[in-house]
């Protein structure tokens, strides 16, 4: 019977997070191959709603990724994606929807190694919850 | 019938598709049963009409796959319906129904249900306080569009026969059913002329598609329209409202195409590409509404699209109440 | 309601001014124990005002709803004002709009009265279900004395009131041109009980409550009309490009519907209840927002509706706010 592998799909914002996964690519740190990486320009760019359309349509978890607090490069945009990833993870965790499969993490350019073991907790933590079958489309 | 025999009814029918009303969380609508325990049988109307069984919320007409093994099917319903319990109301709205999805083009989507279904109606001992079926030409006992009827009198149900459909049912188990003898019938009358006589709202229809023709600019429909919010509980509680919208559900390898009610009530409704909108306010689509359910209907098909069940009052939030239109209307 | 006819004077005079378009307010219903919104352009009009535990509606939707058709050229945009009778959750509504500019305060005359509580229709329908002649309701305290058809009847006041209304801590309008009726002194605190209630249980017991619930829903998009707040040009729930919901009835969209609705009127929901009044499938949306409001009163200290001045939730930040949950 083999494991089950979750589907994460991670928003990586482009100066930070993103070239922290891309850091951690060219040091060959692994980490395990489960998440699909989103590239936007900003963390604050995420709609809510992209978590949502997410888990609709299969993912077992969403990470979104963003600069520091303070050092985001259009400097506030980190800001206000963490009060909106604050509020739609209430309302899930609310409706009944696992809290863990829905994370905010800041990784910087040069934090390859922090990525990795960002990663490799998020598809830990939903590894042990198993498939997300709440408000799947299919 | 005796009332005790309705379970073993239940079991027989069930053999086919059995629908009938469940309450669901404090709401009564029409779902599949298998069993006599599931069914509510004291309850005036259901919340969600009937049509629902016919002419779903959300029906796929195809579905598709793309790629080296690409195939579109459609999907097939097969088996017999039977809708058991439904109101000569909810009934009579099918033969409404029947005859938009039938004219030009046979819809078969619906038709092919249709056809498959029977409808066992279960008459109204107490109206409820909205309903008015009595001034549209309907009853309490009134066997349009009915395959069978039954009458709830104190330990039997009292049967009537209206079309073959109804017939094959008891020829099907005939030890359910016993002959009714006058007696019986004096004491279902009794019930259908108590029940009407308890009904208290009523409007007189006569003459008002003329009417209706002319007060299209009168400032009554201003007036009205002012308080609707728009939102479509009258179109989609509406036993024969029939608005749908066939939109596509796809990803990059497969999809399908859906049927979805639409609500004339909303501006989307008869939004063009190009931007224009023939209906831009309530008060276009308002009174739209109600000259296609009292003027343009009867005028293309010879009845009115109403069957006075009172949903609509029932459950509009802003007091929206056709029988005072209706009423304001023979004033003008 | 202390005096109807001091009130309906008031308004007549306000329906009288050259810069006022009309007044909504709240007429008796068509049967039993409804009341309509009502919209008086005359004097005469106004003399079907009412005021009285009936009146549930929140009329601040109406100031949203009338359509801004455009004009033909050379007309110019009336520029006259709209009088509108609130209570006190509805007077924080029209706060909440002129925050966020979706009016001007210039544009309304508000006319605040002081509200004890309104009923929930629902306890409403299950005792008078059947009444089709006027049911009258006055507020006498602890109980309603309803009269039907001339007979008295009492009940007590918990027994038909709506819930929210039971923890209402606004209850005197927080802004008014004119006050209609003596200041309610009693303070009530809103504790958040039935929110707390369903936190409690554990994740797959609310998934199974919500999943029962959003099941049931019809998207009549009733919720989103009755909301004063809910007044985007053109709804996300409605748009193809890209789809955000699907228009087909399911489960998973249903639940996206209501999760996005909750989204966008975090920290602007005023909790007037306006939403669960108006479902027709019964389906208990107070629950929901109000466990929006009470994370955004904890994580943010933000309360909607309160000050004209305000930013909005969405579009200011704190370096402090929380980090909790953030790897």
């Amino acid at each position: 019977m083999s494991e089950f592998e979750p589907n994460i799909v991670a928003f990586l914002c482009n100066w930070c997070s993103y070239a922290g996964a891309d850091l951690a690519g060219t040091s060959r740190i692994e980490y395990p191959p489960n998440v699909k990486a989103i590239r936007v320009m900003c963390s604050g760019r995420i709609n809510p709603m992209f978590i949502v359309n997410a888990l609709q349509e299969g993912a077992d978890g969403v990470l979104i990724g963003g600069c520091h607090p303070g050092d985001c490069h259009y400097s506030q945009g980190n800001y206000y994606a963490r009060r909106k990833f604050q509020i739609i993870r209430k309302i899930l965790e609310y409706l009944g929807i696992d809290p863990a499969r829905v994370r905010m993490s800041w990784v910087s350019a040069s934090e390859g190694q922090k990525f990795a073991d960002v990663i490799s907790e998020v598809i830990g933590d939903v590894k042990k919850i198993g498939p997300a079958k709440n408000i799947n489309r299919i | 019938m005796g009332k005790d025999r309705i379970g073993k009814l239940v079991q027989i029918l069930s053999r086919n598709t059995l629908y009938a009303p469940v309450k669901r969380d404090g709401i009564t609508t029409f779902e599949k049963v298998e069993k006599v325990e599931d069914i509510k049988f004291d309850y005036q109307n259901s919340d969600v009409p009937p049509k629902n069984v016919l002419f779903p919320q959300t029906e796929t007409t195809f579905k598709y796959t793309l790629g080296k093994d690409q195939k579109i099917e459609v999907p097939k319903e097969n088996g017999k319906n039977i809708i058991l319990g439904i109101r000569p109301c909810d009934a009579r709205s099918f033969s409404i129904l029947d005859k938009v999805f039938e004219k030009d083009f046979l819809d078969i989507y619906y038709s092919e249900k249709r056809e498959n279904t029977t409808l066992i109606g279960l008459s109204c001992n107490e109206p409820g306080i909205n309903c008015f079926c009595t001034s549209l030409d309907g009853g309490v006992g009134d066997k349009e569009g009915l395959d069978m009827l039954l009458t709830a009198l104190e330990d039997e149900y009292f049967v009537e026969i209206a079309t073959d459909k109804g017939k094959a049912i008891i020829e099907n188990s005939p030890d359910l059913f016993s002959d009714a003898s006058d007696e019986h019938a004096k004491k279902k009358d009794e019930i259908n002329k108590r029940a009407e006589s308890l009904m208290k709202r009523g409007i007189s229809v006569e003459g008002i598609e003329e009417k209706l023709d002319k007060i299209f600019d009168d400032d009554l429909w201003n007036e009205i329209s002012m308080k609707c919010i728009g939102c479509s509980v009258c179109t989609y509680l509406c036993p024969t409202c029939h608005c749908f919208d066939i939109q596509d559900e796809a990803t990059l390898r497969e999809g399908r195409r859906i049927r979805v009610w639409d609500s004339c009530s909303n501006p989307e409704y008869t939004l063009q590409a190009s931007g224009y909108n023939p209906r831009p306010a309530r008060i276009n689509r308002i009174r739209n509404r109600i000259y296609h359910k009292y003027k343009y209907y009867p005028k293309n098909f010879k009845v009115i699209a109403c069957v006075g069940c009172g949903r609509c009052i029932d459950k509009c939030s802003v007091n929206m109440d056709i029988v005072e239109v209706l009423s304001r209307v023979k004033k003008i | 309601m202390a005096d109807l006819a001091k009130m309906r004077n008031e308004i007549k005079k306000i329906v009288q001014r050259d810069d006022v378009k009309y007044v909504i307010g709240y007429e008796k219903g068509t049967y039993g124990w409804r009341v309509s919104p009502s919209f008086a352009r005359t004097p005469e009009e106004v003399d079907k005002f009412i005021f009285s535990p009936l009146c549930v509606n929140n009329l601040a939707v109406y100031l949203v709803l009338e359509e801004k058709l455009p004009l033909p050229k050379g007309v110019e945009k009336e520029k006259k004002k709209i009088g509108i009778v609130v209570k006190g959750c509805d007077s924080r509504s029209v706060v909440q709009l002129v925050q966020e500019k979706a009016i001007s305060r210039d544009d309304v005359v508000i006319l605040g009265v002081p509200c004890s509580g309104v009923v929930d229709p629902r306890k409403m329908k299950e005792m008078f279900g059947k009444e089709i002649g006027t049911v009258a309701i006055e507020d006498k305290g602890e109980k309603y004395v309803i009269v039907i058809d001339g007979k008295k009847r009492e009940v007590l006041k918990e027994e038909l009131v709506s819930e929210n209304c039971k923890t209402c801590q606004y209850q005197n309008p927080v802004i008014s041109d004119i006050l209609i009726g003596d200041e309610i002194k009693e303070k009530k605190e809103e504790n958040y009980s039935k929110v707390k209630e369903l936190e409690e249980k554990s994740t797959q017991e609310r998934w199974d409550y919500w999943k029962e619930k959003f099941e049931k829903c019809i998207r009549c998009y009733a919720c989103r009309n009755c909301c004063p707040v809910c007044n985007c040009k053109k709804c996300m729930a409605e748009k193809t490009t890209p789809v955000w919901i699907r228009r087909s009835v399911s489960l998973s969209e249903n639940a996206g519907f209501h999760i996005m609705r909750s989204l966008h009127t975090a920290g602007r929901c005023i909790g007037c209840g306006s939403c669960e009044r108006v479902c027709p499938m019964d389906i208990p949306l107070s629950k929901l927002y109000k466990k929006v409001e009470k994370d955004v009163i904890e994580l943010f200290d933000y309360r909607a509706g309160l000050d004209e001045e305000e930013k909005p939730l969405l579009s200011v930040y704190s370096v402090d706010d929380s980090n909790e949950y953030i790897l």
